[in-house]
Parts: structure tokens; C-alpha cells; sequence
């Protein structure tokens, strides 16, 4: 119970490079333009709300990687769920986009669980599937409609002082954490991430594990999908294509393994937070685009070695 | 190249064979052990040419340890060998193969998707140009698969393609295409068909005329009556004799690969007056080609054990009741009701109540970065929920109940259970399938790599559940546990239930004896019944 309530490495060198991206990115733009915008609430503030976005792609992503796959369809899972939704338009909207995200999950957990095809190349080869099956419905011009009120009042509306794309993203996450940690089906997808054979030998249906993980994965990605074109107020092809990298890196550089079994939620929520604001901060930085590249790669690398030198140690 | 060791040349010792040529290879003084385990203690061995040549031994004699020594695979702690009158000393499988000693293993070494040619070619494939020169390679695999009269096999085919007994021909050849001057095969023959096993022999006796040296490991004793000219037995590690073909009876071969202290580690048996209610009864279980027609009953209280020699079908008889195998043939009823058994979750359900304790505890029994409480309570845990949330006050107490029971060891409940010694983690997988309230208990081997002190507690614990009604299947790879364990224990055979020993009929010569599916004539064996 006490390592279950104090918080892990990971979560902690990801927490501190966030205060060191924001110290050095201040110390830059005071130097050079003579502000701290990086320090002042509103700005702090405007990347929580565009972390939204991006964290909860990465709390589905999260999932996946734990039970030891990956989910490379988010991109057009986004961007269908988003077209669609804005196609068929009023209160259908959002039901269609989630029914999206729902039939996509279930075909990557189907393809996985049963076919047994590896996640990397059936998830990529249903990524490519939901593109071409849009570009037909499209007939490859960007889409005319526009997003629902209600898509537009979930991704920018504010009732309660703040953003309810954040809101949402909170209570996402809430229910994540109360999945992982109390709840068997959180500790059947550790186990099946860590060793699938031994958790199915403990007569546990590890396919519905599978098939659940990459459903809760897909179903993430449509609802950022529904306030992505809610922000935006329209749907675009290329609309998902920034998200599906940043996500992965943001679970993995909030500690979860790569291969799956180990990871803790928080660890995801700062990893989010650490790849937007250090985004941000190389942008408003004006810093050349391929040094921004150069750094963002960089970052990313370092810290993944970090922590994979630390468990060699520890193990 | 071998190199040569700097000590001056051992004269070998001789055998019984003294009137025999010059040994063509021999090992004097030869010791090795792995950690703890001493695999070969002080061992004297020599073998001839012109000689075929066959080692014996139960399960852990000490034979793959000595072939390894001599394929330059591991490294003798002590000892010298002498090959051809030189010490030689082979760091590696290349400086021995080198030196012509070449091996045909059990599990083939084949590359499933490069073809036959390919494979045969693997070590020195013919080169022109610096480039692998196809077609001569074709060639030398065909002249090859000739030389084993297995001209029907395209060498252009993907190993794959073939069957397993073709694929153990073309690994036949591949030994062949290096030129051996001394052959050793480890069980090279399990999975050939009887034409092939013919095929084998003619190979074999030619490469003996002309004047090979040849090593054979089998456990089918009439392989070895129909092939080997000498024998060699071996037990715990030891030399224990060396004889021609036909100076020694059945009897006395089976008791020289005995000859082990018994030790009282085990409860007592209880004696019954009628044979238990059955709890697990199978019907002509068949799978693919490796269970054939298995059918046997288990009672309610009843221990019983599975023999035989590694690999005739006990693991996957296991794993076929437990819903593990695909494709699984034949009937299984539990208490008197048929169930068809799809998965382990439908085998661990409360109507069939069955439980599995994996052959490797690492891979398939535990997630080793979890923590000892997951690992315990994860096969128990729907059961522990108050609506979808894991009950963690009755999750706590079922694992310290269970724990004190086991009697685990371990620093907290929350350590990953790799930090447990090899005795504590495999009480975590018993565990864990007791908290499940499992009335069946398969069991796969489960004192492997165990502390002694943790095999007695098992065993305690083993009879303290069948004792309170669990009917048990123990499959074990050590004679003793099933003698000292098991209220009936039947030996498997190629697939198949050769037979039942019950009683003072559990003997370590009946079970040997019907490992190799030999019949003794001793007057106790009478009574034995053949199950079939």
C-alpha cells in the first residue's frame, strides 16, 4: 500500500523537467524579449486546455501499452470520428463519433486477440483503412460541415471558470484510475502485460482484456476527436496526424514500460503536460523548427534512457 | 582448431573392451556443476571407433551434460580429454566440430524458413566468387539426402514444408555433409517413422563399418538392443559401468541406473479398503500425434502420479484437460458430469473446479514484476469483488490466511514476487490456485529447481489436501516423488497409458521398467495391471 501512495521515479523526473522547461524557457524570454511568459497563470492555463486534447488520446494510449501493444489507428480514428460526426451533424453527433471509436477499437482488439497480428501492423493497417475509406466519403476535398454546439460547448465552454475539454479530461482520467487500481479488470490488463501466458493459465480470458484495452483506447480517441472539431469548429483530414506520436511519448516519458505491465496513471497525466509545454515552449521560443525538432527528439530520448537504466538497476 | 592443453597426455583407462582398438576419445577425471547441482562427478569415458556406442541413464543422469562436454558446448570444471591420442580442449561447438565430433540433437536445429539446401549448407556453404555458390550447394544436398535414402526430398523446399520426421533425416544428412569422424546423437530418432527408424539403422551400421565413432542417447532400450555394440550407464552424475552388448541382463541395467538411497521425506500413504468415488474420470483423450487413447480415473482424495521418461505426453495430457490445447479428442467428466473444457477460465469455474500448476513458474505461473499479493490473488479475484470493485479488506485477508498456511516467505506483500527464492514463489502459484477453492489439482512438475526443505513441505501439503478431498494429478520427472507421493502413479509411453502401478507395486524398478516399456520377469510385477 505505501508504494501504491508515494509517488514513483518516473512521475518525479517528469515533474521536475516540467519545472526546468519553464525556468529555462522564462530565463530565455526575459533575456531575449524581456517578458516571463511562461510563468503567468493564463498562459499556464491555455496549455492545460490544449493538453486536453492530447492527454486523453494519451489515456487510452496508455492502456494499450500496458497490456504490451500499441494502437497506431489513432490518427484516423480522430479524424473519422470527427468527419462523421460533423456529417451527420445535431444529436446524432456525438453517438456516431463514439460509435466510431467503438467499432474501431473492437476491430484492433479482434485483430490482435484472435488473429493474433501483431498490434503495430494491424492497428497501421486499419489507420490506412479508415483514410481510405474517408477519402472516399469525402471524395478527397476537406469536409463542409461544421461541428455541433454541443461538440463546440464541450471543447471551449467554461460553466464552472474552467475549459470543460479539461473537465472532461478529468473525469476520464478519474475513471481510468479507478479502473487500474480498484477494479479486477485493471489488474487483469497489468498481468496481461506482463506475462500473457501466466495470467490466461490463471483462467483469466485475457482476450476480453485485449479487446477491452484497445476499445477503451479507440473510444478515447473519438471523444478527443468530438473536441478537437468542437475547438476547431470543423472536421480536416490531417487532423489527428499531430496527436498519435506525442501520445505514445507522453506514456512513455510519464514511466509506463514500453513493453508493457508497468506504469502508473499519474505518470501519464505529467508526461502529457511535459510533451505540450515543452512544445509550447520551444514555439513561443521562436526557435528555428529543426532545432525545435532536434530538442523535442532529444528530451524524449534522454529521459527514456534515464528511466530504462534505473529498472536495469533495480532489476 | 582444438587446442591443445599444456598438461601432458593421460594414458586412458581402459574398459572391459581392453582386447578393443586404441579409444578414439576419452575423458578422464571429467567434473562439471552448474551452481549448486553437481551434473557429473570424476567421470572416466572412452569410446571407439569403428563402435556404436550408447549412453544410459535416467532423467538428470548426467548424459546431455556429458555430450555437451564433449560438442564443446559448456566447459568441464576439471578432467582432460584426449581425442585421437592428443588433450585436446574445445572452447567452443565450432573448435569441436573441427576436431570431427558432431551432434545430432533432440531439438533439431533447423531453420524453419531457409530451405533444405540451405540448411544442410548452414556451417561452409560452397563459395565461388566470394558469393554462396548456389547450385553446388543444391548438389552437395542432394548427394547428401541420397546418402540417407531420402532422394524424395526437394532441397529446394522450405524446411517448414516438411514433417517432423523428414526434418529429422535432413538434419541426419546436415551432420553427415561435416564430415563426422565422431557422431553423437541425443534422442535423434524420437520422431522418425518406422521406415525411417530402419533407414537410421542401415545409415548408422555403414558409418560404423567404415570406421566412425558413434554416440547414441535413447531411452527406447530396443533401439539400443538393436543398434549399440556397447553401453554405458550413467546415474547422479556418475560412471557407474561399461559393458558389451548382451553381458548384461535387462534387470541389472535397470537396477544400475537405480541404485539411489531412499529418503523418508514423505507423509505416509492412507490405506483404503475400497477404492475412492472418481473425481476426474477421462475418456480416450487423444491430441494431434502426441496423446493417444489416454483414459484414467482420479478419486476424491487420490494422489496420482504420472511417469514415464520427459516428453511421452504428460505435459500435454495436462494441458489438454485444462483446456489449454486446441483440437483435444475424447471425453472428460468431473464428478459424474461430462464437461467439455475450452479454456482455463471455463476449467477453473466452480461447477469443474480444476486447477493447474504450470510446468515453468516463471513464464506461466507468475508475472514476475507484480507484486506477491497480485500474483495471489489474481486467479481468485472476480470472486473478491463487492460489485465491480476488488474487495481489498477480504483480498488482504484471504492472502495472509493462505500465506500463513504455505507458510511463504516474503518481505512485504507488495515486493514483486522475483525477489521470492524459487520454493516461495512456486508456494505463491500453489497458492494462488488454493484460493480459487480448486477440487482438482493438476500438477506439472512442480519440485523443479526447489529447495529440499520446500519439496517435503509440498509434498505434506500435497497429502494434507487430498486428505480433505482434492483429487490430485502429479506429473513429476523424479521417480522418488512419485514412489514416496502417489497412491497409483501410470506411466505414459509415447502417448499412451502403458501402465498402472498401485501400492508396493510402486517401485522405481516398475517404473523405469515401464519408462522403456519393458516387461521384467520378477515375480512382483505379476500382479501389476496394464492399463490401456
Amino acid at each position: 500500500m505505501n508504494l501504491r501512495n508515494s509517488i514513483d521515479r518516473p512521475t518525479l523526473i517528469a515533474s521536475s523537467f516540467i519545472v526546468v522547461i519553464l525556468l529555462a524557457g522564462t530565463l530565455y524570454t526575459i533575456v531575449t524579449q524581456g517578458t516571463a511568459t511562461f510563468i503567468e497563470p493564463t498562459y499556464l492555463l491555455q496549455q492545460i486546455k490544449i493538453a486536453a486534447f492530447l492527454g486523453i488520446v494519451a489515456a487510452g494510449m496508455m492502456m494499450v501499452i500496458l497490456l504490451g501493444h500499441i494502437d497506431l489507428s489513432v490518427p484516423w480514428t480522430i479524424a473519422a470520428t470527427a468527419m462523421l460526426a460533423t456529417a451527420v451533424g445535431g444529436a446524432w453527433a456525438v453517438p456516431v463519433g463514439l460509435a466510431v471509436g467503438l467499432a474501431v477499437g473492437l476491430a484492433n482488439g479482434l485483430g490482435v486477440a484472435f488473429l493474433r497480428v501483431p498490434a503495430m501492423i494491424f492497428t497501421l493497417g486499419v489507420n490506412a483503412v479508415l483514410r481510405g475509406l474517408m477519402v472516399m466519403l469525402t471524395g478527397g476535398f476537406a469536409p463542409q460541415s461544421n461541428a455541433t454546439p454541443l461538440m463546440v460547448w464541450l471543447a471551449t465552454g467554461h460553466p464552472l471558470g474552467i475549459a470543460n475539454s479539461v473537465i472532461v479530461w478529468v473525469l476520464i482520467s478519474a475513471a481510468l484510475v479507478f479502473m487500474l487500481t480498484r477494479t479486477p479488470l485493471g489488474r487483469y490488463i497489468y498481468a496481461t502485460g506482463n506475462r500473457e501466458a501466466a495470467t490466461y493459465l490463471s483462467g483469466i480470458n485475457t482476450r476480453l482484456v485485449l479487446i477491452g484495452g484497445f476499445v477503451i483506447c479507440s473510444l478515447s480517441a473519438s471523444l478527443s476527436g468530438l473536441l478537437i472539431a468542437g475547438y476547431t469548429s470543423k472536421a480536416f483530414q490531417a487532423m489527428g496526424d499531430a496527436y498519435l506520436l506525442p501520445a505514445i511519448a507522453a506514456v512513455v516519458v510519464g514511466g509506463t514500460n514500453i513493453l508493457g505491465g508497468q506504469g502508473r496513471y499519474t505518470g501519464t497525466v505529467v508526461g502529457t503536460i511535459l510533451i505540450v509545454l515543452l512544445q509550447s515552449v520551444l514555439s513561443v521560443a521562436q526557435m528555428p523548427e529543426a532545432g525545435r525538432q532536434v530538442i523535442y527528439g532529444l528530451v524524449i530520448i534522454v529521459m527514456l534512457l534515464v528511466y530504462g537504466r534505473s529498472s536495469t538497476l533495480r532489476g | 582448431m582444438p587446442t591443445p592443453a599444456l598438461r601432458p597426455c593421460s594414458s586412458p583407462d581402459r574398459d572391459a573392451m581392453t582386447d578393443a582398438p586404441a579409444p578414439f576419445l576419452s575423458l578422464a577425471g571429467v567434473s562439471k556443476r552448474y551452481g549448486g547441482v553437481r551434473a557429473l562427478a570424476n567421470v572416466d569415458f572412452t569410446c571407439r571407433q569403428g563402435s556404436i556406442h550408447a549412453v544410459l541413464g535416467e532423467n538428470g543422469a548426467g548424459k546431455s551434460t556429458l555430450i555437451k562436454i564433449i560438442a564443446g558446448v559448456v566447459q568441464p570444471d576439471e578432467g582432460s580429454i584426449t581425442l585421437d591420442r592428443r588433450t585436446v580442449a574445445f572452447p567452443t561447438p565450432q573448435a569441436a566440430n573441427e576436431a570431427g565430433i558432431v551432434c545430432i540433437f533432440q531439438e533439431l536445429s533447423l531453420m524453419p524458413d531457409l530451405s533444405v539446401a540451405d540448411n544442410i549448407g548452414i556451417t561452409a556453404p560452397p563459395r565461388r566468387f566470394g558469393l554462396i555458390d548456389r547450385r553446388a550447394q543444391r548438389r552437395r544436398a542432394e548427394e547428401l539426402l541420397a546418402r540417407v535414402g531420402c532422394e524424395d526430398i526437394n532441397p529446394l523446399m522450405h524446411v517448414r514444408q516438411l514433417p517432423l520426421s523428414r526434418r529429422q533425416m535432413v538434419e541426419i544428412a546436415k551432420a553427415l555433409g561435416r564430415n563426422p569422424k565422431l557422431l553423437i546423437l541425443d534422442e535423434a530418432t524420437s520422431a522418425l517413422t518406422a521406415a525411417d527408424v530402419e533407414k537410421v539403422y542401415a545409415i548408422l551400421h555403414g558409418l560404423r563399418d567404415a570406421g566412425l565413432s558413434l554416440l547414441y542417447i535413447s531411452h527406447r532400450m530396443h533401439e539400443i538392443e538393436a543398434l549399440a555394440d556397447t553401453a554405458s550407464v550413467f546415474r547422479n552424475g556418475q560412471h557407474i559401468d561399461t559393458f558389451a552388448k548382451g553381458a548384461r541382463t535387462d534387470e541389472q541395467i535397470v537396477q544400475m541406473m537405480i541404485g539411489r538411497e531412499w529418503r523418508n521425506v514423505y507423509p505416509p500413504k492412507p490405506q483404503r479398503s475400497a477404492p475412492p468415488a472418481p473425481a476426474l474420470e477421462l475418456r480416450d483423450i487423444g491430441w494431434e500425434n502426441r496423446l493417444h487413447g489416454v483414459s484414467l480415473s482420479v478419486g476424491k482424495g487420490e494422489i496420482v502420479g504420472l511417469g514415464g521418461l520427459d516428453g511421452q505426453g504428460q505435459r500435454e495430457l495436462l494441458l489438454a484437460l485444462f483446456g489449454v490445447l486446441r483440437g483435444v479428442s475424447g471425453e472428460t467428466t468431473v464428478n459424474g458430469t461430462r464437461r467439455r473444457i475450452g479454456s482455463p477460465a471455463q476449467a477453473k469455474r466452480a461447477a469443474v473446479g480444476m486447477a493447474l500448476i504450470p510446468e515453468d513458474r516463471k513464464t506461466e505461473g507468475l508475472m514476475l514484476p507484480m507484486s506477491v499479493r497480485d500474483n495471489i490473488s489474481i486467479a481468485a479475484l472476480g470472486a473478491m469483488t463487492r460489485g465491480i470493485v476488488v474487495d481489498r479488506a477480504q483480498e488482504v485477508q484471504k492472502i495472509d490466511a493462505i500465506v500463513a498456511k504455505l507458510k511463504i516467505k516474503f518481505g512485504q506483500l507488495t515486493d514483486p514476487v522475483a525477489t521470492l527464492s524459487g520454493g516461495n514463489q512456486q508456494k505463491v502459484v500453489i497458492a494462488k490456485w488454493l484460493l480459487t477453492g480448486a477440487r482438482i489439482v493438476l500438477l506439472n512438475d512442480p519440485t523443479r529447481g526447489i529447495d529440499v526443505g520446500t519439496k517435503q513441505e509440498i509434498y505434506q501439503l500435497l497429502r494434507d489436501l487430498a486428505d480433505a478431498g482434492t483429487a490430485i494429478l502429479f506429473y513429476s520427472t523424479d521417480y522418488d516423488e512419485l514412489i514416496g507421493c502417489c497412491d497409483r502413479v501410470l506411466i505414459l509411453y509415447d502417448g499412451r497409458v502403458v501402465r498402472a502401478l498401485e501400492g508396493s507395486d510402486i517401485t522405481e524398478a516398475n517404473i523405469i521398467a515401464s519408462s522403456l516399456n519393458l516387461t521384467l520377469n520378477a515375480a512382483d510385477h505379476a500382479a501389476s495391471a496394464t492399463a490401456r
